[in-house]
């Protein structure tokens, strides 16, 4: 599943991977700020309500924009594991009972997210539903309150999407050493041009400084995310050809129209 | 000579490329549509999306994307609660 979500994230790589890292870096970047801010103000957060408040509703506005770009990647490595090639232009034509739905889905898991940080069993929980709910928002047809969770669930009943949680971690964690060691190889290579001011750089694409760190989070999450739902996408894809017996059946008639 | 289904049912000049899982006809790599797996002709392709998809009402409409609204701004103050909680922790 792994080997077919890498292949659709290469063939859908342009220019549909750009505009997932376009609408998303805002949402991520933010979310950065946010901590930064938090981290500043310390245990006097709460005297600092609307700053953080400013910041938290520029990032819901950010959010709105990096789900519909989840939209319209969900669609093109839908369209490009189903055909193999890469989507034309009807990827951008994401239908809106597909995107409604994704919205209250997201929405509602990302308070969920918010509520069990507390725990970490809850937040894991929360990962997985968010994927799902890149993956099969295309498989809603309708607008309802209660059905996008209905598929939801239907899909979560196997340990796949734990254990895609489970990966996308390592993952995180290897983006994350990834990126700092090409910070460090760039700021080395560029140390050796003439007028480029290395050492002040190196000092702020240092570990302790924390705005470098939280710069790097944000950038090793934007980097795994086109896999990430790559995979959510495949492994719903397979959940449902499998559920409705849809591939047995069509080899079933192949072989009997053969004989 | 090669036989009849193995050209397409709409183009007769081009070789067929898959079989509509729906009425069998043989199709060239251009009338063929995938959908999960499965080859089908836009025809019945056209036909199985009209049988199972309804128009949602009016309402549903707005009780979603209300329902999405309010989400969201909870989302927001949610998010400024739990980060004023953690840093309380900490």
């Amino acid at each position: 599943m792994l080997d077919e979500a890498a292949e659709v994230v290469s063939v859908t790589a342009a220019p549909w991977v750009g505009l997932l890292i376009v609408t998303t870096l805002p949402y991520r970047f933010l979310q950065a700020l946010f901590l930064d801010q938090l981290i500043e103000v310390g245990e006097k957060a709460p005297q600092y309500g609307n700053l953080l408040g400013g910041t938290a509703s520029m990032i819901v506005g950010a959010l709105v924009l990096a789900f519909w770009g989840r939209a319209i990647y969900a669609r093109a490595c839908r369209l490009a594991y189903s055909r193999g090639v890469a989507p034309g232009r009807e990827t951008w034509r994401v239908p809106a009972t597909a995107l409604v739905s994704f919205l209250l889905t997201s929405s509602a898991l990302a308070i969920a997210g918010y509520v069990s940080l507390f725990t970490c069993i809850g937040a894991i929980v929360a990962a997985v539903f968010a994927g799902l709910a890149v993956g099969t928002l295309e498989l809603n047809e309708r607008v309802s309150l209660i059905e996008p969770f209905r598929i939801l669930v239907r899909h979560a009943r196997t340990s796949t999407p734990f254990a895609l949680v489970f990966v996308f971690v390592c993952a995180f964690f290897v983006a994350l050493v990834n990126l700092a060691a090409a910070f460090a190889l760039g700021v080395w290579a560029l140390g050796a041009l003439g007028g480029f001011d290395a050492p002040k750089w190196r000092l702020l694409f240092a570990p302790d400084n924390r705005r470098y760190l939280l710069m790097l989070f944000a950038g090793a999450l934007v980097a795994i995310e086109p896999f990430w739902i790559a995979s959510q996408v495949v492994f719903v894809r397979k959940v449902g050809a499998q559920e409705r017996g849809d591939d047995l059946r069509a080899w079933f008639d192949v072989l009997r129209r053969a004989s | 000579m090669p036989s009849s289904s193995q050209w397409c049912a709409f183009h007769a000049e081009r070789h067929g490329f898959a079989r509509c899982m729906s009425c069998a006809k043989t199709l060239c790599q251009e009338c063929a549509t995938q959908w999960d797996g499965i080859w089908h002709c836009a025809g019945c392709l056209g036909n199985r999306r009209r049988a199972t998809v309804e128009r949602s009402p009016l309402f549903s409409w707005l009780a979603v994307l209300s329902v999405s609204a309010l989400l969201l701004f909870a989302g927001a103050r949610l998010m400024v609660w739990t980060a004023a909680a953690f840093a309380g922790l900490f």
